[in-house]
């Protein structure tokens, strides 16, 4: 016999043993689920007070703790303009003991690996990832570029650029956000054409290059500062970026003697000190007077490789290490004490940079969480003559400072090599002498390697063509420029 | 009844369980994760055009960043000197940049080996050259700037990074789709025995040459697709997009992965791209720990991360695969 097992089926509208479902009543298995779902909501509303509370607490406390970011090459070819930056930065915080007003200071530090796209992913990343107030870097100068360019797309982020010097980072692409306690390329070295026509007396000048855009920078303020005070010509020898054998070079300018004055070394880091031995290998240094230098060549790691070589040498920019000035004097022992060597530019300007954002942070009271205060107070900051090893600056509207530029010469002193000013040009703002006329300045074309011409005639009709025949008049009253 | 249903399904459902993961990462993940995420996937399909030449023909492309920057520079030429509408810059980015793979496809198809990586080296670095000294046209080393992503169906790209992210998960998808497609195909069987045996195939009548260079155009295609995204995400263009540094990073990220898979090539790009951002942020010697990371992978998973998953854990993961009809591969 088969016994069919009817299955368990409950009456709907019942509990198990048959009682209608009139009245609600408590299961075991209900209880059981009821201690679990407490116990579920307990926690869940434990997570909420906490976070309720760390959010309530963080904004209270919007800046309990000050956030920067330092962004530049630490590795690859370019790692002395990352690091002495970084240095430079690191030196300012520990003379305040990494702190504001009793508010903890947290520096970030990112390397771009001397390429752009890292860079924009780092940058993300300290606004995104470690959500810092301001950003102080890079130092290259098409991670400037880059950096400008995100600058404007994230336009909440302050950003102090670090050595980067191309003009369009505060010219034709300048955006709010973006401020530089730094340099242009030509600014420096405006005066420094005027300083070979006029005070050294060369009318033909040959400058001796690395082919990429900082040093076409380079060539182009020389030009206009040496063509508009009476030099004549200006020829330009490109070579590639990374060329250590000039014999073919040295030899041209041995045979270019009969026409030409004078040499500049446009180059940077290993060909300068390529360049230098060659030239005396070649025995140059017995047919040219001395050689001039771009701003960078005898900056003060070089002057130790160069010894000897680098004597004489001119050349310019807005910091020299030999001024006597206290904050320079202060600031170069405090470094060498630091780091085991003397500080180059590099590291003043990271130095600045931090000053001018403690300087903005004392005008805004600290509150750097609102980007815009901050932003505006970094733009009128001003630094006196005491503030900075470079001397007095403040920025021009475009976020760029106007400065002192030293003509430098490298002299022994005490058995050490040291540059020391022959000349200062006061407040040279990034449009050099064409400081009233920014707009005209900016209508031209970006310099390239040919550009502007080093021909005298080809190099006026530019002139006339962009500032006007009354630019011209000027210039031939003057015989130059004014001061 | 269900469960079979759900069985001859099953790839399907894979399928949808991948796509779900993807599309749920703006959701479900932070801002710093989509801009990460869209890192990978632009520079994942640069890694899987070396991987598709890897893994399909046997030869190792020093030159796909070419094809990825030649994209990219016309994008932004077109973009911010000629202002084109949006669709035509893209377009003729990718289009330009398949004819100039047309033409140098036809010398290098003709090397194989070592003389292949020395050709595509050497071509690579010719376009890096042209990057940096043709400032006229490229701007030198400053580069391209000022490209913005589109506008699409009223939503900016350029605002909204997670418009962006989806928008480029199409294309990605697309180009993954396209390239798995193409090995399934007879095309990708021909070409797989041609890498075993070229004078097999010769002698049974394939084109041999055309196939090779049918392949090496496709790969310049996904390629260039990935340009396209890395400019517009990017807004700027410059030579370091081209250059050796940005080849080399592909073939290491495609070794990390695998070098022989399409997965292998996005796991290793994402796992690289990570790194690169959390090592930094804790120690500035991070390149030494990366260089002994490589070194671990070389001497101990020359295939891979995904190679050496297939290797080690077929014994655990092979019914799962297999169920998913994953198993063989």
């Amino acid at each position: 016999m088969i016994i069919h097992h009817k299955p368990f089926r409950p009456v709907e509208g019942c509990w198990d043993d048959g009682v209608p479902k009139k009245e609600f009543r408590l299961t075991i298995k209900d209880e059981q689920r009821r201690k679990k779902m407490v116990g579920k909501k307990m926690i869940w509303l434990g997570v909420a007070i906490l976070f309720s509370t760390l959010w309530v607490w963080g904004t209270a406390h919007a800046v309990s703790e000050i956030r920067i970011g330092q962004i530049g090459p630490t590795t690859g070819w370019a790692t002395m303009f990352g690091t002495e930056g970084l240095n430079g930065v690191k030196l300012a915080l520990a003379e305040r003991d990494y702190k504001f007003k009793g508010i903890p200071i947290k520096l970030f530090t990112e390397d771009t690996k001397a390429d752009v796209e890292v860079m924009r992913t780092k940058l993300d990343s300290f606004k995104n990832r470690d959500k810092v107030h301001f950003i102080i870097g890079p130092s290259l100068g098409h991670e400037g570029m880059a950096a400008v360019d995100w600058g404007a797309r994230n336009p909440d982020m302050p950003i102090l650029i670090g050595y980067s010097a191309p003009e369009d980072i505060t010219m034709r692409k300048a955006t709010p956000s973006v401020i530089r306690p730094g340099w242009t390329g030509p600014q420096v070295i405006f005066h420094f054409g005027k300083f070979c026509a006029k005070d050294l007396g060369y009318k033909k000048v040959i400058i001796v290059g690395q082919d990429y855009s900082y040093p076409w920078d380079q060539a182009a303020g020389f030009t206009r500062g040496f063509l508009e005070n009476g030099g004549e010509k200006v020829e330009r020898i490109w070579h590639p970026v990374d060329a250590v054998d000039f014999s073919s070079i040295m030899a041209k300018l041995t045979g270019m003697k009969k026409e030409y004055d004078a040499v500049l070394c446009n180059s940077g880091g290993a060909q300068v000190v390529a360049f230098f031995k060659q030239w005396y290998q070649f025995g140059l240094d017995k047919i040219y007077p001395q050689i001039l230098g771009q701003a960078n060549v005898p900056i003060v790691p070089m002057l130790t490789e160069l010894a000897d070589m680098a004597l004489n040498v001119y050349s310019s920019l807005h910091y020299y290490d030999g001024n006597p000035s206290e904050a320079n004097m202060k600031f170069r022992e405090s470094y060498l004490k630091a780091y085991g060597i003397y500080p180059s530019v590099i590291a003043v300007q990271g130095y600045d940079a931090m000053r001018v954002a403690f300087k903005a942070m004392e005008a805004i009271g600290g509150k750097v969480d609102d980007p815009k205060a901050f932003i505006t107070a970094v733009r009128q900051a001003k630094m006196g003559e005491n503030e900075s090893p470079r001397g007095p600056f403040y920025f021009d509207k475009f976020g760029n400072p106007v400065q002192n530029i030293y003509i430098k010469k490298v002299v022994k002193k005490d058995a050490k090599l040291m540059n020391i000013a022959v000349k200062t040009y006061k407040n040279v703002s990034q449009f050099g002498p064409y400081a009233a006329m920014p707009e005209k300045y900016m209508a031209q074309p970006a310099t390239s390697r040919e550009y502007p011409p080093g021909n005298k005639d080809d190099y006026f009709r530019e002139i006339e063509k962009y500032f006007g025949k009354d630019y011209m008049a000027e210039l031939k009253k003057n015989n130059g420029w004014k001061e | 009844m269900i469960k079979e249903r759900f069985f001859l399904y099953r790839k399907t459902f894979l399928a949808l369980i991948v796509a779900g993961i993807f599309i749920s990462i703006p959701w479900v993940t932070s801002d710093f994760f989509v801009l990460m995420a869209i890192r990978v996937m632009y520079f994942g399909m640069l890694t899987m055009s070396l991987t598709f030449l890897a893994g399909e023909l046997g030869v190792v492309s020093l030159m796909q960043a070419s094809f990825f920057g030649i994209a990219g520079y016309f994008v932004a030429i077109l973009q911010t000197r000629y202002g084109l509408p949006f669709p035509f810059p893209p377009l003729v980015g990718i289009a330009v940049s398949l004819i100039i793979a047309g033409l140098l496809g036809m010398l290098v198809i003709r090397v194989r080996g070592i003389y292949f990586l020395m050709l595509t080296l050497v071509l690579g670095q010719l376009v890096w050259a042209l990057a940096s000294q043709w400032s006229s046209v490229t701007e030198g080393d400053t580069g391209i700037m000022n490209v913005y992503a589109p506008v699409l169906f009223g939503i900016s790209m350029e605002k909204s990074k997670t418009a962006f992210y989806y928008f480029q998960l199409f294309f990605f998808a697309g180009a993954t789709w396209f390239l798995i497609a193409l090995r399934r195909s007879p095309f990708g069987l021909m070409l797989r025995g041609i890498r075993e045996s070229e004078s097999r195939m010769r002698m049974l009548g394939y084109p041999v040459s055309l196939l090779r260079y049918a392949a090496f155009v496709f790969a310049a295609l996904v390629a260039a697709l990935g340009g396209v995204f890395f400019v517009y995400f990017m807004g700027l263009i410059n030579p370091s997009s081209v250059s050796l540094a940005t080849n080399v990073e592909a073939l290491l990220a495609a070794i990390l992965g695998g070098i022989n898979t399409l997965a292998g090539a996005v796991l290793g790009t994402g796992i690289l791209k990570t790194l690169d951002v959390v090592l930094s942020g804790i120690t500035k010697r991070y390149l030494l720990f990366m260089g002994i990371m490589f070194l671990f992978v070389i001497l101990f998973a020359p295939k891979g991360i995904i190679g050496t998953v297939r290797n080690y854990g077929r014994s655990f993961l092979s019914p799962l695969m297999r169920w998913f009809g994953l198993g063989e591969d």
